[in-house]
C-alpha cells in the first residue's frame, strides 16, 4: 500500500534562486590542498592549457559547496524528526573555470517513502541546476535527506 | 587516460588510498563555510550528535571519489557521480577508494563507462557507495 505523504506539494513547482557566486582560484586551490589535488587542469591556467580548456577550471563536484546557500523552506513534512544527508548526486554539463559567476536554482524535485527491515524512511530530494554567467547551465546537483520515524 | 576501446566490463578504477586530515577538512569546511560548530571540525559537537568523533563532509567524501575518477580519465570525463552516504566517514583513517566497471556503451555521441564507485573504511566498511558514468576518448 502506498503511503500518503502529507507536504507542500506547490513545493514541486516553485523555484528558490542564490547567487551568483565567484568562482575564484583561491577557492579551487583551497579545496586542492584538502584533497591533495594534482590535476594539472585544476591547479593553473597553464596546466589546463595543456590539457585543451581555456584557463584552470574547477573539480567536477566543487558547485556542491554552493547549495546549501539556497535558503530552501520547510516543506511540512508531518514525518519523523531526525533528518540526515544520505545521498547526492552530480552531474558535470561544462566546464567551470576560475572566475566564472554562478548562479544556484532549486527546486522540490521528489519525495518517497522506503519501508526496509529499521522501518519507514521518508526521503526529500531537493534538485539544484547550476548556470554559469552566459546563462549555460554547467552542473544539477541532487540532494537527498532521509527521515526517520 | 584509457581509450575508451581498451577499456573492458570488469575492470577496476583503483584501489587508491587516502586518508581525510584534521586539515584538510577543516581547509574544506573554510571553502564550504557550514555553520560553526559543526560536526565536521568540533569534537563536543560531533559526540554531541552520537559521533565518535569529528566526521568528513558527505561533499568532501564526494569530492575525493570524484578525484579517483578524474585522475583516471581526465579533469572533465566525470558526467554522473551519485552516491549514497551509508556511515559516517572518520578523520584521519585509512580510506580505500575503488570502482569497477559495470557497462560500456555509446550514447549521444559519447563513449561512457558506467562503474560501481566505493569508499571503505580499514575494516572492510562501505561509508559511501554509488555508481558513477565517465566519458572516455575513442581511438577512432
Amino acid at each position: 500500500m502506498t503511503m500518503q505523504l502529507n507536504y507542500d506539494r506547490s513545493l514541486h513547482e516553485k523555484e528558490h534562486r542564490a547567487g551568483p557566486f565567484e568562482i575564484t582560484p583561491e577557492m579551487i586551490r583551497s579545496v586542492n590542498v584538502s584533497l591533495s589535488e594534482k590535476g594539472a587542469a585544476f591547479n593553473s591556467d597553464e596546466g589546463a592549457k595543456g590539457e585543451g580548456f581555456r584557463g584552470m577550471i574547477a573539480p567536477p563536484t566543487l558547485c556542491s559547496i554552493f547549495v546549501r546557500e539556497v535558503q530552501l523552506p520547510d516543506i511540512g513534512l508531518d514525518f519523523g524528526r531526525v533528518q540526515m544527508h544520505a545521498g547526492q548526486r552530480v552531474q558535470p554539463i561544462a566546464p567551470i573555470y576560475a572566475g566564472d559567476l554562478i548562479s544556484a536554482s532549486s527546486h522540490l524535485k521528489e519525495v518517497y517513502a522506503k519501508t526496509g527491515r529499521s522501518g519507514t524512511m521518508v526521503f526529500v530530494v531537493w534538485e539544484t541546476t547550476f548556470r554559469n554567467q552566459d546563462d549555460e547551465v554547467v552542473a544539477e546537483v541532487q540532494e537527498s535527506f532521509a527521515r526517520r520515524e | 587516460m584509457p581509450y575508451f576501446e581498451d577499456v573492458e566490463l570488469g575492470e577496476q578504477i583503483g584501489p587508491v588510498e587516502t586518508v581525510a586530515t584534521d586539515e584538510g577538512v577543516a581547509n574544506f569546511c573554510d571553502v564550504w563555510s557550514p555553520p560553526t560548530p559543526n560536526r565536521f571540525t568540533d569534537i563536543e559537537t560531533a559526540k554531541a550528535s552520537g559521533m565518535e568523533g569529528t566526521i568528513v563532509p558527505g561533499i568532501m567524501a564526494m569530492a575525493m571519489m570524484a578525484q579517483l575518477l578524474t585522475d583516471w580519465a581526465g579533469p572533465d570525463a566525470v558526467r554522473d557521480l551519485d552516491v549514497v552516504f551509508r556511515q559516517p566517514v572518520p578523520h584521519n583513517s585509512p580510506l580505500t577508494l575503488e570502482a569497477t566497471i559495470t557497462d560500456l556503451r555509446q550514447e549521444d555521441g559519447q563513449n561512457l563507462a558506467e562503474c560501481d564507485i566505493l569508499m571503505l573504511g580499514s575494516k572492510g566498511e562501505r561509508h559511501v557507495g554509488g555508481r558513477a558514468l565517465v566519458s572516455l576518448p575513442s581511438r577512432e
